[in-house]
């Protein structure tokens, strides 16, 4: 479980006058469950990316717990991501040819973290997701259950926090909200904290905090205060 | 990280399917060339084995080995008789045998000779016995003939105006065992019944005056000169006199002091040369050398094409895999990890690629040799030596060092480009 702080965050892209996202100041207490939304374009998926490590801003900090990623190296904020952070996205990025469980397993293997331990878990979440065969190609799956798939791999480690990047948009309205129910669910039962970025309703007001993001700013926050 | 790397290859089946398949090809080329190249020296070399000295009129040096010892029909010319008589009579000469050609019969050849040469240089016989009347003919082990099947002569080939000596018939009488020679695909016959068939030595006719027509007009013998054999005369083999003129003697020297000595002797003189075949086939091979480096670098050019071919694939390969390798960098795959697997999957290819090529280019010299062993009856040894050991590693190492390329260009894309795009 990990608290975020982010502060004079500032990124541009070549090419653009405008910064791409600029925060002065949020942060999210450990377990904190923040929704993030705004029309594409607004920043979003770069906030996904920062606070994600897989980007590092032009100036600022983002602080998870004692850490802050934007001082380490590309290799260690990899290994830190790896380590901490779930990441559930819009695509899935299930790799075809590969059985669910192997999926699940893929990240921590090439990590050289599958132990024993780590494999008995990945059974575990894959049953806890609903998902009862295992040994299932992911490519014979639907959406709905691939989505869950992808929920399993990011619990796999034990992360300080999940990030979910438009995890319901490509799926129907059923799968979208069990799968939405299934991130809120394990999240608090991990203890997970939870970013979800989305512009699907039904999953962003279940969450306690929103954030609306346009032009690479903070327009709405439904505690602002509350936060700092 | 394999199960990864393997679930990978049979998705993209189709590029990996191509890519081995040009890396086989590539290698079996040089494989092929390579392996054939030793095949025919080691055949060829083992071919001459039996053949320690020939004695035969001046000359080619390599016709009179081609002639003889791979039976390659051409118009030798002759030397007088009295040099077989001499090296038979000779103390150093364990024994003397003429080789006489000309003659065929459905396309193998028919060489006159004694019993001495067919036991010095065969291992006995697989069935039957050997010609003991003038009639009567030992065949090779690849000569498709029963024994007790009538042999009738013909000069030159057939499908060449050649013409049968029709009153003359041999009988098969045994059937000897296989050498890996081209004398496997000879009838052998007493040599007495190829000089009555064309009318020599019987009716003492002036050898000197033989001798020089038979120079002059090499393998058109002259017509009016045909004889017949007497199927049932013994076989006479001292040849201590008027002996005619002869194309090739084949010597088997006592010792090797005796051999030097021979070939000193008999190459001084000027009537006769004399040659050690596997000396002339020493500067045959460094030809088939030349032949060989030529083929290779042809192949070094093929294997170089297909390797930039690769390299255009693999790169192409990374650009396309994008996304499926941000994704791995962004769920946690350490970038080393992505490294491997881009390299993996090429050097796994690749050697697949390497092992099929060695297993094609086996099959395709194989297959040529076959081909040659059919025609010519010298068995080519298709055999792989270590060298080829250190060139399927070197293939290997090479691949290593090259697949590293889109390795690095998938070790060094950003996760996040990646993942946008």
């Amino acid at each position: 479980m990990l608290p975020l702080a982010l502060s004079g965050l500032a990124i541009s892209f070549a090419g653009l006058a405008e910064p791409v996202l600029t925060i002065d100041r949020l942060t999210l207490p450990a377990g904190g469950r923040l929704a993030v939304t705004g029309a594409s374009g607004s920043g979003k998926s770069t906030f996904v990316n920062l606070v994600s490590g897989l980007e590092r801003p032009d100036s600022g900090v983002i602080r998870w717990q004692d850490t802050d990623i934007t001082t380490l190296s590309e290799s260690r904020r990899d290994r830190w991501r790896a380590a901490n952070v779930g990441l559930v996205m819009q695509d899935f990025h299930l790799f075809a040819g590969l059985a669910a469980v192997d999926n699940v397993l893929l990240p921590a293997r090439l990590a050289h973290a599958a132990t024993a331990e780590v494999k008995a878990r990945a059974l575990a979440l894959l049953s806890r997701v609903g998902l009862p065969r295992p040994g299932q190609s992911v490519e014979t799956m639907s959406r709905g259950e691939m989505q869950r798939v992808a929920v399993a791999r990011a619990l796999l480690r034990r992360p300080g926090v999940i990030i979910a990047d438009e995890p319901t948009a490509s799926l129907d309205a059923e799968a979208g909200a069990e799968v939405g129910r299934l991130l809120i669910e394990l999240a608090e039962q991990e203890g997970a904290t939870l970013i979800v970025i989305s512009h699907d309703e039904r999953l962003t007001e279940r969450l306690d905090r929103r954030i609306r993001l346009a032009a690479g700013r903070i327009v709405a926050d439904t505690a602002p205060e509350a936060s700092s | 990280m394999i199960r990864f790397v393997l679930a990978d290859l049979r998705r993209l089946w189709a590029v990996s399917l191509v890519i081995v398949l040009l890396v086989a090809l590539a290698t079996a080329l040089g494989v092929a060339v390579t392996l054939q190249e030793r095949a025919l020296r080691l055949g060829s070399a083992r071919a001459a084995d039996k053949f320690d000295l020939i004695v035969g009129a001046p000359g080619s040096e390599t016709q009179l080995v081609l002639s003889s010892v791979f039976l390659q029909p051409a118009a030798l010319p002759l030397m007088p008789g009295e040099v077989l008589t001499k090296l038979a009579a000779d103390p150093r000469v364990a024994w003397a045998a003429p080789i006489g050609f000309g003659d065929n019969f459905q396309g193998f050849p028919i060489v006159g000779t004694t019993t001495a040469l067919v036991s010095g240089t065969t291992a006995g016989f697989t069935e039957g016995r050997m010609f003991a009347l003038e009639g009567e003919a030992v065949v090779g082990s690849g000569v498709d003939l029963p024994l007790g099947a009538e042999v009738k002569p013909m000069h030159g080939a057939a499908g060449e105006g050649g013409e049968t000596h029709a009153d003359s018939t041999y009988t098969v009488v045994g059937k000897v065992q296989p050498t890996g020679t081209a004398w496997d695909r000879a009838i052998l016959v007493p040599i007495q019944a190829v000089w009555h068939i064309h009318g020599l030595g019987e009716e003492h006719e002036d050898e000197a005056h033989e001798a020089e027509e038979h120079h002059d007009e090499a393998g058109e013998e002259e017509h009016h000169h045909h004889g017949r054999i007497d199927a049932d005369a013994p076989l006479v083999e001292d040849f201590d006199h008027d002996v005619p003129g002869l194309p090739a003697v084949l010597v088997k020297p006592k010792t090797i002091a005796d051999a030097y000595k021979l070939r000193q002797e008999y190459r001084a003189d000027g009537a006769t040369r004399a040659i050690f075949p596997a000396e002339v086939l020493t500067s045959l091979y460094a030809t088939l050398g030349d032949a060989r480096t030529v083929l290779m670098y042809v192949a070094y050019g093929a294997q170089a094409l297909v390797a930039a071919a690769l390299m255009l694939i693999a790169v192409i390969h990374v650009a396309q895999r994008r996304r499926q390798i941000g994704a791995l960098r962004a769920f946690g795959a350490p970038r080393l990890a992505v490294f491997g697997i881009v390299w993996l999957e090429l050097l796994l290819l690749v050697a697949i690629g390497v092992g099929a090529g060695f297993g094609v280019g086996y099959g395709a010299a194989e297959f040529m040799a076959g081909l040659f062993t059919a025609q010519s009856g010298v068995r080519l040894p298709v055999e792989f030596t270590a060298a080829d050991g250190v060139l399927a590693v070197t293939f290997l190492i090479v691949a290593a060092l090259m697949a590293a390329l889109p390795a690095a260009l998938a070790y060094r894309q950003s996760p996040v480009e990646a993942l946008r795009g």
